[in-house]
């Protein structure tokens, strides 16, 4: 007999164990992309759902510095309210997505009562004495209160918010270091706190914890390579900037010497124009290609929009001597990219393939539907010397260029066009074959957008 | 009169420092790549070598580890838009770093300075 089972079945009837429910919906938001505050939220629905652990209401304390700030006061504000939440979650089938969305909702409406309260608290998360609940953060512990109206350990201000008289302290903990502190409390069942309520919770402060941890982690990473990439783009602006300027206050101050002939003087004048033309293709470009946003794709009419770059590159290929083949097919379908965008990407690569292709050589620009039906595709071939498989690799880098007078930045232009409007861009090449580029956009049959 | 080998791949930017040289009355050859100036170097004899770094093709510093292999005590300098390759390890077998500028006088100052202590 063969039995088969579903992975991440979400569908747990209500006789299977808490701490299935719980692992179940927890380990759900591991394959979502959602952000940190979405997954801090989704154990925080964990902890106060009844089909999780089933606390009644949690706060969570992020650490800021040396402090804990309030951050979010999840659960209902009165008994009505509870009533009306727990049966929204213990639909039977409920998953991540409308769990997380649910409290989102609730939290919005909360955010003028439980959650802005809570927002103006911070404790302090070290030194001596320490008040709860700032002590589990200091003590590392996970700390029951008891009969809270009569432990002076208690912050008062803390203890006339929260209103209850007994709540479980936990701190989040990750390598060593605390990074937040979630207090739970049965405010409306008035249940008390069980060692195995405790057990429960505390593997969610642990997955808490490990989420902000990698999430630090990750931000810190991001920071770090944006601040390397802007490096490189300075250092590479200097030096296009600097060999001009160079050369236009070394000719000048030979044109300002005694005895400079009129040749010269013409010849130093025609060098400095040339130069200050220069900087000028190099400040458009760097604003052109480095712009922040680009424009939001829409569908297109793909034939519109490669209109201006054909005709261009069919005039730049005849006065260079060379064959230029454009093979479109005719009732293209609606492509995703703006149109403008879309042209200036067919001019990039016809330029960058017309400046390979030697005189007597062939550059073919093909337009037609991918095999999927749901993409589009434009490839531009030449016959040029093709693209070595070290310069492959670098090839999308922002300045990263062979020409003499490029900058770099084309092709870093055609992968974030790409990214932004969910194409791909791929190239074939080898080297003394030509070089292929091949982009792929979403596309869609309908010719009218309704 | 001193042999300078200069080695530029911006041509406005060579030729400035060609002209500005020769007033100096030095015997000045101009590249526009590292692999030429090797050829050059391996040919004839030079007094000194100034060369930029970033250059299609080998950059500078290959350059000056080819040189370095020809075993020829040829005096060299730097001369470059950028600041910061003077981290870099092989810029210190050069013998003067200059980043460039429009007013020449301090390459011109160090070409004056390494030709005189060769003397």
């Amino acid at each position: 007999m063969i039995e088969t089972y579903h992975f991440q079945d979400t569908d747990f009837q209500q006789e299977s164990s808490r701490e299935l429910t719980l692992l179940s919906i927890i380990s759900q938001s591991y394959f979502q992309p959602f952000s940190l505050e979405d997954n801090i939220l989704l154990i925080l629905t964990a902890l106060t759902s009844g089909s999780g652990v089933g606390f009644n209401r949690v706060m969570y304390f992020r650490r800021d510095g040396n402090r804990l700030r309030g951050e979010v006061w999840l659960g209902p504000r009165s008994p009505e309210e509870a009533r009306s939440v727990w049966e929204v979650l213990s639909t039977p089938g409920i998953g991540y997505v409308e769990i997380v969305e649910h409290n989102r909702a609730l939290l919005s409406v909360n955010e003028d009562s439980l959650t802005r309260r809570i927002r103006k608290l911070t404790f302090p998360a070290s030194g001596d004495p320490c008040p709860l609940p700032g002590a589990a953060a200091c003590h590392r512990e996970i700390v029951l209160v008891k009969d809270a109206a009569h432990e002076p350990q208690v912050d008062a201000r803390f203890l006339e918010m929260i209103g209850v008289d007994e709540f479980l302290c936990l701190p989040l903990l990750a390598r060593d270091e605390v990074l937040g502190v979630f207090v739970l409390d049965n405010a409306f069942t008035h249940n008390p706190i069980q060692t195995r309520d405790v057990k429960l919770a505390a593997i969610c402060g642990l997955l808490a914890a490990n989420y902000i941890h990698t999430t630090n982690l990750y931000r810190r990473l991001v920071e770090t390579e944006k601040m390397a990439a802007m490096g490189e783009v300075a250092m590479f602006i200097t030096h296009q900037i600097r060999n001009p300027l160079v050369t236009i206050g070394g000719f000048t101050d030979q044109l300002l010497e005694e005895g400079c002939d009129q040749d010269k003087q013409r010849r130093n004048l025609r060098i400095i124009r040339n130069e200050v033309r220069r900087l000028e293709d190099i400040v458009y470009n760097v604003g052109h290609f480095l712009k922040v946003s680009l424009k939001e794709p829409v569908y297109s009419d793909v034939r519109t929009a490669l209109e201006a770059a054909v005709r261009i590159g069919e005039a730049e290929a005849r006065a260079r001597g060379i064959t230029f083949q454009v093979k479109m097919e005719k009732d293209p379908p609606l492509v995703f990219c703006d149109p403008a965008t879309l042209g200036e990407v067919a001019r990039n690569l016809i330029d960058n393939a017309l400046e390979a292709t030697p005189a007597g050589g062939k550059v073919t620009l093909h337009a037609h539907r991918g095999r999927d039906s749901r993409s589009f595709m434009l490839s531009v071939h030449d016959t040029g010397q093709g693209i070595s498989e070290a310069h492959k690799e670098k090839l999308f880098q922002p300045f990263f260029t062979t020409k003499e007078q490029g900058m770099g930045l084309g092709l870093s232009f055609i992968k974030r066009v790409m990214d932004t409007c969910g194409g791909q861009v791929e190239v074939r090449s080898r080297e003394a074959q030509g070089a292929h580029f091949l982009l792929s956009f979403p596309s869609r049959e309908e010719r009218s957008p309704s | 009169m001193k042999r300078i080998l200069l080695v530029e791949d911006e041509k406005p930017l060579a030729l400035l420092y060609e002209e500005e040289l020769r007033e100096e009355g030095y015997d000045v050859t101009v590249v526009h790549d590292s692999e030429t100036a090797l050829a050059k170097l391996k040919a004839q004899e030079f007094d000194l070598l100034v060369t930029d770094i970033r250059m299609p093709g080998r950059n500078g510093i290959d350059l000056i580890t080819q040189v370095m292999g020809l075993r020829k005590t040829i005096p060299i300098i730097i001369n470059s838009a950028y600041q910061s390759y003077k981290d870099d390890f092989m810029t210190w077998a050069a013998d003067a770093y200059v980043v460039k500028s429009s007013s020449l006088t301090e390459l011109k100052a160090k070409i004056k300075e390494l030709l005189e202590r060769e003397r």
